[in-house]
C-alpha cells in the first residue's frame, strides 16, 4: 500500500537495459515537503533510477506510483503533475529564450506567463540574453534556461538530473535555495547529483545507488560523493 | 538575482487547461509564428525569388531528362522486345502482368515498412523536449506534420507510379496512366494510415504488421485496372476511411514511439539532404530486435583464439550474424532477378542486366553494416595491435562470404536457365568478392564537400569531386561485376573472363584493403 500522501511510492524497483539491472532494487517513498537526493559513483545507474521514476523507461520489474497511481507518461495528469530536467541540450532554433519559457507557462496554463517568465529570466541571470536564440548561449547559460522551463510551471514532483552541471557555484547556491523553496511549497523533488554542498544544502534524504541501493542521512550521502 | 517565487504570485493553472486542444493549436501557433518571423527577419525577398526560380528551374530539367527517359525506354521495349534474353525462351514463363502487380505490391509494402520506421507520427527533437511534456492534447501538436508528410507521400508515389505504368502497359492511354498512377498514389496513402495506426501499440505482436502487409495486396491489385473508374473511387475511398481512422488517434500514439520515429525521420532527412548514403543506411538499419539476437555467437566468440587477427576476424563474424541485414532483403534480390529474366514477353537483354547489376549493389551495401559501424570510430581497430591493412581484412571476411554465396546462387540459376554453361557459377563466385570489396569502398566513403566548385569540361561545369565521392564504392562493385554480365550478354564464358574476373576480383580486394580506410 502507499505511504499516506506520498507523492513519489518505488516498491522493490529494478532498473536497467535488456532484461539486466543496473543497480539493486529501489524501494522508496517521498512525501510532499521532501528533498530525495540520488548519489553513487559513475556508472552506478542513478540517471536510469530517475529516468524510470519519471516514466522515461520501462522498470524490469517492481512498481512506481506516483500520487497511489502507477506511472502512466502519455498521461495529461501526469505531465501536469511532473516536471523533469535531464540533460537534453534541445530547443527550437528559431525560438528566443523568452519564447522558449513563455511556450511552457502557456502550455501549463500558468496566469500572467510574461511576468512569471520575465521572473525566471531574472532569477537565472538571462535578462540580457532574452531575445537571443539557444545557438548564440553559452552551454552554461543552456543549462539554466532548461531549469528555468522546469521551475516555471507547477508541478507536485520535480526530477532534477544533475542541474549543478555546467552551473557557476554562485547559480549552484541560488539553485539549491530554490529546490528548497519548491519543496516547502508541497513539491517533492528527486534530485541526481554530484555535489556534495548541494545535496547538504537541498536534501531531506539521500538514496545511494550500487549494487545494493540504500537509504542514508544526507550528510552520510555527501561523504559517499566525496569518496570517504 | 531575485527569487521569482517571491516577487510573482504562486503559479497555478487556469481551470480547463489540461488536454485542451484549443491551447495545444496556441501552442504550435506560437512556435509557428515565432518561427516565421525569425526565418523572415533572415531572408530577404531577392533570396527566395532566387531560391524559387532554381528549385522551379532544377525540377523542370530532372523533369525533362525523366520523361525523354521514359519515353526512349519505352519506344525500345515496344520496338525490339528482343529475342536476345539472358536465359533460353522456353524459361520465358511468367506473364509479365504477374511481375508487375509483384513489383507494384513490393513497392507499396516499401513504403508501408518505410513509413513505419520513419514514423509516420513523429515530434522531432525540440518538439518532443518542448512540446510533448506539456498537459495538453498532443493531437493538434502531431497532426499536423502527420498530415503533410501522408499527402505528400501520395503524391510523390503517384508521380513515382506514372513512368512505371508508361513503361509496363503500353497499349494503355494517357488518361488511364494518370489514374492508374492516382489509384496507386491513395493506396500509398492508406499503407502509411495503416504505419499510423501500428503505432498506437508499438509493442503489438507481429501478426499486426503481417496483417497490414497482407491488406495492401488487394490494394496492388488496383491500378492495374485503372481502365474503369471505380478502382479508383475505391482507392480514393479506403484511404479517405484509413486517415479518418488514424487522424483522429494521432495524440494516442505514445511519447517514446513518437521520440524515435522524430529521431530516425530526422536522420534520414539530413542523410538525403546531404546525399550521404552510409549515413541513410545507418538511419534505417533494423535494430537487433530481440536480447537473442543481440547474443547471437556469443560460445563461439567465448572459445579460445589463438591470435590478435583471429580475435578480430571472430569478432566481425558475430558482429555480422548480430547486426547484418535480414536475409529477406537478399532474397527478395534474387527473386526480383529471377522475375526479370523469366518475364514473358522477355525485356531486352540490356534492361535485363541492369536490374542484375541494380540487385547486385543494392545486395552488396546491404552486407555492409559492420564496415560502415566501425568506419564511424576509427580509434576501435586502434584496440587490437594489429596494423590497419589486417583490420580491414578482417572486416571484409563476412561480406565476401555473403556476397560469394548470393552471386553464386544467382549465376547457378542463370546458367540452369541459360546458355552460359556452368563455367558462370566460379566467374560468379568470384565476382562476389570484388563486391565486397566495393562495399568497404563504399562505407569509408567521405561526405561529399558541396563548397568545392565544379570542374570546367567541354561539356560545361561538372562537380567532379562530389560525383567521385558519391559514387565512391558503388564504381568498385559495377567494376567488379562487369565480367559476369560480358558472359551473360554474350551467352557464353569466354576463357578469358575466368582469369579476367580473379585479377578484377583480387586487385579491388589488394587495393582497399592496402589503400582503403576514409580518406583524409
Amino acid at each position: 500500500m502507499a505511504s499516506v500522501g506520498a507523492v513519489l511510492e518505488a516498491r522493490e524497483l529494478q532498473v536497467g537495459y535488456d532484461g539486466a539491472p543496473v543497480c539493486g532494487g529501489v524501494t522508496v517513498a517521498v512525501e510532499p515537503g521532501e528533498v530525495l537526493a540520488v548519489v553513487g559513483i559513475n556508472g552506478a545507474g542513478k540517471s536510469t533510477v530517475v529516468r524510470t521514476l519519471a516514466g522515461r523507461q520501462l522498470p524490469l520489474a517492481g512498481d512506481v506510483l506516483i500520487h497511489g497511481l502507477p506511472v502512466t507518461p502519455d498521461a495529461v495528469g501526469f505531465r501536469r503533475q511532473v516536471a523533469a530536467v535531464f540533460d537534453e541540450d534541445v530547443f527550437f532554433p528559431a525560438l528566443t529564450v523568452r519564447e522558449h519559457l513563455l511556450l511552457v507557462a502557456r502550455g501549463h496554463g500558468v496566469h500572467s506567463p510574461e511576468q512569471s517568465a520575465d521572473a525566471e529570466l531574472e532569477f537565472f541571470g538571462l535578462l540580457d540574453r532574452a531575445d537571443a536564440v539557444p545557438d548564440s548561449l553559452s552551454s552554461g547559460q543552456r543549462r539554466r534556461l532548461l531549469l528555468a522551463a522546469g521551475l516555471i510551471r507547477p508541478s507536485s514532483l520535480l526530477i532534477l538530473d544533475e542541474p549543478e552541471q555546467r552551473l557557476d557555484p554562485v547559480m549552484r547556491d541560488a539553485l539549491g535555495r530554490r529546490i528548497r523553496g519548491h519543496a516547502e511549497r508541497g513539491a517533492a523533488v528527486v534530485l541526481v547529483t554530484h555535489d556534495p554542498r548541494l545535496l547538504v544544502q537541498t536534501a531531506t534524504g539521500c538514496l545511494v545507488i550500487g549494487d545494493a541501493v540504500e537509504l542514508v542521512t544526507p550528510t552520510q550521502g555527501a561523504a559517499v560523493i566525496a569518496g570517504s | 538575482m531575485r527569487d521569482p517565487e517571491t516577487t510573482t504570485p504562486p503559479v497555478a493553472t487556469s481551470p480547463g487547461s489540461a488536454g485542451d486542444p484549443d491551447l495545444a493549436r496556441e501552442v504550435v501557433a506560437f512556435t509557428r509564428q515565432a518561427t516565421r518571423r525569425y526565418n523572415r527577419a533572415r531572408s530577404s525577398f531577392p533570396d527566395v525569388l532566387a531560391n524559387l526560380y532554381s528549385a522551379a528551374l532544377a525540377l523542370g530539367c530532372a523533369a525533362a531528362i525523366a520523361v525523354s527517359f521514359v519515353f526512349a525506354l519505352r519506344d525500345g521495349i515496344a520496338g525490339s522486345m528482343v529475342h536476345s534474353s539472358l536465359v533460353d525462351s522456353r524459361w520465358h514463363v511468367l506473364p509479365a502482368a504477374t511481375l508487375w502487380f509483384l513489383l507494384t505490391y513490393a513497392g507499396l509494402a516499401a513504403i508501408a515498412i518505410v513509413a513505419r520506421k520513419l514514423g509516420p507520427v513523429t515530434a522531432g527533437p525540440a518538439e518532443a523536449a518542448w512540446w510533448l511534456p506539456l498537459p495538453l492534447d498532443r493531437r493538434p501538436l502531431v497532426l499536423p506534420s502527420f498530415l503533410r508528410r501522408t499527402l505528400a507521400t501520395g503524391l510523390a508515389a503517384a508521380v513515382a507510379y506514372l513512368p512505371f505504368s508508361v513503361l509496363t502497359a503500353l497499349d494503355r492511354h494517357a488518361a488511364a496512366h494518370l489514374m492508374a498512377a492516382v489509384t496507386f498514389g491513395a493506396v500509398a496513402v492508406t499503407a502509411v494510415a495503416g504505419a499510423a495506426v501500428l503505432q498506437l501499440t508499438p509493442q503489438n505482436p507481429p501478426q499486426y504488421p503481417a496483417l497490414m502487409l497482407a491488406a495492401l495486396v488487394p490494394g496492388a491489385v488496383l491500378p492495374f485496372l485503372a481502365g474503369a473508374r471505380w478502382p479508383l473511387a475505391l482507392a480514393l475511398a479506403g484511404a479517405a476511411a484509413a486517415l479518418a481512422y488514424a487522424a483522429p488517434r494521432a495524440g494516442l500514439v505514445p511519447r517514446a514511439e513518437l521520440v524515435r520515429g522524430g529521431a530516425v525521420s530526422g536522420h534520414v532527412h539530413a542523410s538525403v539532404f546531404f546525399l550521404e548514403a552510409n549515413e541513410l543506411h545507418r538511419a534505417l538499419a533494423v535494430a537487433p530486435r530481440s536480447p537473442r539476437q543481440r547474443r547471437r555467437g556469443a560460445r563461439f566468440f567465448a572459445r579460445p583464439v589463438s591470435g590478435a587477427f583471429t580475435a578480430l576476424v571472430r569478432a566481425d563474424i558475430v558482429a555480422f550474424f548480430r547486426l547484418g541485414p535480414p536475409v529477406a532483403g537478399p532474397l527478395l534480390f534474387l527473386a526480383i532477378c529471377g522475375g526479370v529474366v523469366l518475364i514473358d514477353p522477355a525485356l531486352p537483354a540490356l534492361v535485363q542486366i541492369a536490374v542484375l547489376v541494380i540487385a547486385g549493389c543494392a545486395t552488396a551495401s546491404g552486407t555492409g553494416t559492420v564496415i560502415r559501424r566501425t568506419a564511424l570510430i576509427p580509434e576501435l581497430d586502434a584496440l587490437v595491435p594489429l596494423p590497419p591493412w589486417q583490420a580491414r581484412l578482417s572486416r571484409l571476411a563476412m561480406p565476401t562470404l555473403a556476397m560469394g554465396c548470393w552471386m553464386g546462387v544467382l549465376t547457378a540459376g542463370l546458367a540452369a536457365l541459360g546458355p552460359a554453361g556452368p563455367l558462370l557459377v566460379p566467374l560468379g563466385v568470384l565476382a562476389g568478392a570484388g563486391m565486397a570489396a566495393g562495399t568497404l569502398r563504399a562505407a569509408t566513403r567521405p561526405a561529399p564537400d558541396w563548397t568545392r566548385p565544379p570542374v570546367e569540361t567541354p561539356f560545361g561545369p561538372v562537380p567532379r569531386d562530389q560525383v567521385s565521392a558519391l559514387l565512391r564504392g558503388t564504381d568498385m562493385t559495377i567494376l567488379a561485376m562487369m565480367p559476369v554480365m560480358l558472359a551473360l550478354y554474350l551467352g557464353f564464358v569466354h576463357p578469358l573472363l575466368i582469369p579476367a574476373q580473379l585479377a578484377l576480383s583480387a586487385g579491388s580486394i589488394l587495393y582497399e584493403v592496402r589503400f582503403g580506410g576514409r580518406p583524409a
